[in-house]
C-alpha cells in the first residue's frame, strides 16, 4: 500500500487521543460517527492531483505538514460589517465574549454544535451520509464545534447574522475543523454572513464544513468572506439540500489564504426551487483559489444559476470547477454558468472547467468561461482624459467586478464586499 | 503652442509618419486632410501619446516642453484633448463617474479643489444643454451601445467639459447627421479663444465651413506635402489627392 502523507499519518496518529477531547465524545452514536470518518480517511488520504475534482488543486504544501513559522504582515481590516446578531469562534472555539445573542427573534436559535451534541442533540448529525469525500470524512472524524442556525417555520429574520470565524496563531495543532449546520423551516427568511478572517499571519489548515437544509419556501441568503491569513490553507465545503420553492445564494468573496478550495454542492429536491451561486475571487502574489461546485437538478422545474469573476495579480493562479447535473425526470429545468477571470500580470494563470451533465431532453443550460487582460484601449482612453494610468486600471477593474457584486441583494453586505475588493485593489 | 519637427514615427516596426513638419500657433485652428492611411490618425495618437506609436525621429514641443517626454495622463493634464476618430467602449463604467472621475483628475493635478457628484451633476448639465446634448447618456456605461454619431457626440462633450487648451479633432465630423456636425462644430467655437488652438482631421470640407480653419494641410504618405487657407479645402473637394499630389 501507498504511504500516507505524513499530515494525514499525523491525524491518524493523534485521533484516539483527540477522540477524548473532541465535542460529543460520550456519546456512542458520535464517537461510531467519528470513526467511520476516519477511517474512510485513512484510505483515501488527503485528495492528490490523480482524483480528477482535484487534478488543479495541489495540496502537497499542506499535507507536508505545516509549520507555523511563517508570519506575513498582518491583514489589513476592512472597517466591520455592522450586525446586531454576532456569533463568533476563535480557533475553532465559541467566543461568547465577542458574540452578541442576547437579542435573537422568536423561533430563531443560533447556538454552538459543541452545546448541542452536550444536549444530546445528536440528530443533527444524523443525516450524514457515507461520505468518499476524504476532506469532509477528516472533518467528521475531527469537527471541533461550529455554529447551528435554526429557524422555525415561517420565521423571517431581517437584520443580517453575521458568524466570524477568527484565527489565531499559538493553537497546537494549527488547525480548525469546523461543523456548521443551518436548518431553515418552510416559509423562513434569513440573511448569513461569514466572515473567516484572522489576526496577523499565522499558517493554519482551517476546514469548516457548512451543512444547509432549506425546507419548503425557505429563503436563504448566504455570504461568505474568505479573508484567512496569506499563509493559511482553506478548505470549505458547503452542502445545501433546496425543497420545493425554496432559494438559496451564495456569494463567496476570497481574497486570502495562500491555497484554498470553495466547495459547493447544491441538491435542488424541489420544483419552483432555484439556487444561485456567485462569487469573486481576488489574488495576488502566489495564492491559489479553486471554486468546484456541483448543482444537481433533481425534480423537474427549477433553475440555477452562476456567475464567478476572478482577478488574478501576480503569480496567483485562480480555478473554476462548475458542474451541472440534471437528472433524467428533471424537465423544465434551467441552468446557467458563467466564469470569467481577470489577468493583471503574465505569469497568472486561470484553469476552467465547467461540465454539464444532462439526462432530460427539456432543459435550457448554458455555460461560458472567458479570460483576458485588461483593455488596453479603454486604458488609453481613460489616460487621454487625464487618469493617471494605475487609477484607469482601478476603474477597469471594479467594472469587471460590478455584474457580479450586484448579485448579492442585501445592501448593506454589497456596500461591505465591494469595499473590501476597493480596498484590495490599492495593492494592485 | 506647437512645434513638430520632422516627426519620424513607427507603428508595428512600420513607418507611419515619414518628417513631418507643422507649427500651431495659439489662436489657430489648423485643418488636416490626406488619403485613407495617410497617417493622419497616427499623428494624432503620437500627439496624445499612445503606446505602440514608437518616435524615432524629430521633435514635439509643445507650450515650450518636450512633449514626448510625458505620459497620455500628463499630456492631457497640461491641455492636449483628442476626439477620437473610433472612440471607446468601456461596459461597466457609467459616463457621468467617467467625466467626473476625468473632469476631477484635471483639477487635482492644477491644484484645485476636486467637485462633489452634485457640483459635477449641475456642471455637466450646463454643457448637455449649451451643446444640446441630450443627458440620458450620462447614465449608460461610457460609449456601449451608442450609435456612431452619439460617440462623437460624446466626445464633443467631453471636450467642452475639460475646455482644454489644444484641441486635437480626429474625423469628430465622420457619421454625423447635419445637426450633431453643428453641435460639434459648436463645441470647438466655443473653445476658440486667443489661448487656445485646434487641429481638425477632416475628410470633408464641409466641417470647415461651419468650423473655419486659419490654414489647411494635406497629409499624404507621412508628411504634409501641401498647405494653403480654407480655399485649399474647397481645392481639394473638387480635384482629389491624386491631381493636388501631382500638381
Ligand atoms: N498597429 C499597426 N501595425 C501596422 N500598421 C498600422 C498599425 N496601425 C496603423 N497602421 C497603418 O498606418 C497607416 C496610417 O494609419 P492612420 O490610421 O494613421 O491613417 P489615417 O490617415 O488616419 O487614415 P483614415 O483616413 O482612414 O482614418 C495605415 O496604413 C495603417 O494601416
Ligand atoms: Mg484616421
Amino acid at each position: 500500500m501507498k504511504q500516507l502523507t505524513p499530515l494525514a499519518q499525523d491525524y491518524i496518529g493523534r485521533f484516539d487521543t483527540a477522540l477524548q477531547s473532541l465535542p460529543g465524545h460520550d456519546n456512542p452514536g458520535i464517537t461510531a460517527l467519528r470513526k467511520s470518518g476516519l477511517e474512510t480517511f485513512s484510505k483515501l488520504d488527503f485528495p492528490n492531483h490523480r482524483i480528477e475534482e482535484w487534478r488543479f488543486t495541489n495540496l502537497n504544501a499542506l499535507t507536508k505538514g505545516i509549520t507555523d513559522d511563517v508570519l506575513a504582515e498582518p491583514i489589513a481590516r476592512s472597517e466591520a460589517f455592522d450586525a446586531h446578531i454576532i456569533f463568533t469562534l476563535v480557533n475553532g472555539q465559541i467566543d461568547l465574549g465577542n458574540s452578541v445573542l442576547d437579542n435573537l427573534p422568536e423561533g430563531m436559535r443560533l447556538t454552538s454544535l459543541a452545546t448541542e451534541l452536550a444536549k444530546g442533540r445528536t440528530e443533527l448529525l444524523e443525516t450524514e451520509a457515507a461520505e468518499n469525500r476524504s476532506v469532509v470524512a477528516l472533518n467528521t472524524a475531527f469537527m471541533e464545534d461550529g455554529f447551528v442556525l435554526e429557524l422555525d417555520e415561517n420565521v423571517k429574520v431581517d437584520a443580517p447574522i453575521l458568524i466570524r470565524f477568527v484565527s489565531n496563531g499559538g493553537s497546537p495543532t494549527n488547525a480548525r475543523h469546523l461543523r456548521n449546520i443551518v436548518h431553515l423551516g418552510a416559509g423562513a427568511e434569513a440573511t448569513l454572513v461569514e466572515e473567516h478572517v484572522s489576526n496577523g499571519g499565522h499558517a493554519y489548515f482551517s476546514n469548516p464544513m457548512t451543512k444547509i437544509s432549506l425546507e419548503e419556501g425557505a429563503k436563504l441568503h448566504h455570504y461568505r468572506l474568505q479573508n484567512e491569513s496569506k499563509t493559511a490553507f482553506h478548505l470549505s465545503m458547503v452542502d445545501c439540500d433546496i425543497k420545493d420553492g425554496a432559494f438559496y445564494d451564495n456569494f463567496t468573496l476570497s481574497l486570502g489564504a495562500r491555497l484554498s478550495r470553495n466547495e459547493i454542492s447544491a441538491d435542488i429536491l424541489g420544483s419552483g426551487a432555484t439556487c444561485a451561486l456567485n462569487g469573486a475571487y481576488l489574488m495576488r502574489d502566489k495564492q491559489h483559489c479553486d471554486t468546484t461546485t456541483l448543482t444537481r437538478h433533481l425534480v423537474p422545474e427549477n433553475d440555477s444559476r452562476q456567475i464567478y469573476k476572478g482577478v488574478l495579480d501576480g503569480e496567483s493562479r485562480g480555478i473554476f470547477q462548475g458542474k451541472i447535473h440534471i437528472a433524467e425526470d428533471a424537465q423544465q429545468v434551467a441552468g446557467d454558468q458563467l466564469s470569467k477571470a481577470l489577468l493583471l500580470s503574465d505569469r497568472a494563470t486561470v484553469a476552467c472547467k465547467p461540465e454539464l451533465e444532462i439526462y432530460a431532453d427539456d432543459v435550457k443550460c448554458s455555460h461560458g468561461a472567458t479570460s483576458g487582460e485588461l483593455d488596453e484601449d479603454a486604458l488609453f482612453y481613460m489616460q487621454s482624459r487625464g487618469i493617471q494610468e494605475d487609477e484607469a486600471r482601478k476603474i477597469l477593474i471594479t467594472a469587471f467586478l460590478t455584474d457580479v457584486i450586484d448579485e448579492i441583494e442585501t445592501e448593506a453586505v454589497r456596500t461591505y464586499f465591494a469595499k473590501i475588493a476597493t480596498d484590495w485593489l490599492e495593492g494592485v | 503652442m506647437l512645434e513638430i519637427k520632422d516627426l519620424h514615427a513607427e507603428v508595428g516596426g512600420k513607418e507611419i509618419l515619414k518628417g513631418l513638419n507643422l507649427t500651431i500657433n495659439a489662436g489657430e485652428i489648423h485643418a488636416i486632410m490626406g488619403p485613407n492611411g495617410a497617417g493622419k490618425s497616427t499623428l494624432s495618437y503620437v500627439l496624445a501619446g499612445r503606446d505602440g506609436y514608437e518616435v524615432t525621429k524629430g521633435s514635439v514641443l509643445y507650450k515650450g516642453q518636450d512633449l514626448l517626454d510625458f505620459s497620455p495622463d500628463e499630456r492631457a493634464n497640461m491641455g492636449i484633448f483628442l476626439a477620437f476618430q473610433y472612440p471607446v467602449e468601456i461596459p461597466g463604467v457609467a459616463s457621468a463617474t467617467f467625466f467626473k472621475t476625468a473632469y476631477n483628475a484635471q483639477r487635482k493635478y492644477r491644484g484645485e479643489q476636486e467637485v462633489d457628484a452634485m457640483e459635477f451633476l449641475k456642471l455637466i448639465r450646463e454643457k448637455t444643454n449649451e451643446l444640446g446634448i441630450k443627458d440620458d447618456m450620462l447614465k449608460r456605461p461610457v460609449n456601449v451601445g451608442f450609435s456612431g454619431g452619439e460617440k462623437k457626440r460624446n466626445e464633443v462633450l467631453q471636450m467642452a467639459l475639460l475646455e482644454p487648451d489644444l484641441m486635437l479633432l480626429d474625423e469628430t465630423d465622420s457619421g454625423l447627421d447635419i445637426d450633431a456636425l453643428k453641435i460639434a462644430a459648436d463645441g470647438v467655437n466655443r473653445l476658440r479663444s486667443p489661448e487656445r488652438a485646434g487641429l481638425v482631421i477632416t475628410h470633408y470640407q464641409r466641417l470647415l465651413d461651419y468650423i473655419v480653419p486659419d490654414f489647411v494641410h494635406v497629409l499624404a504618405d507621412g508628411r504634409i506635402v501641401k498647405s494653403g487657407d480654407k480655399s485649399l479645402a474647397l481645392e481639394l473637394e473638387e480635384k482629389g489627392y491624386t491631381e493636388m499630389s501631382a500638381a
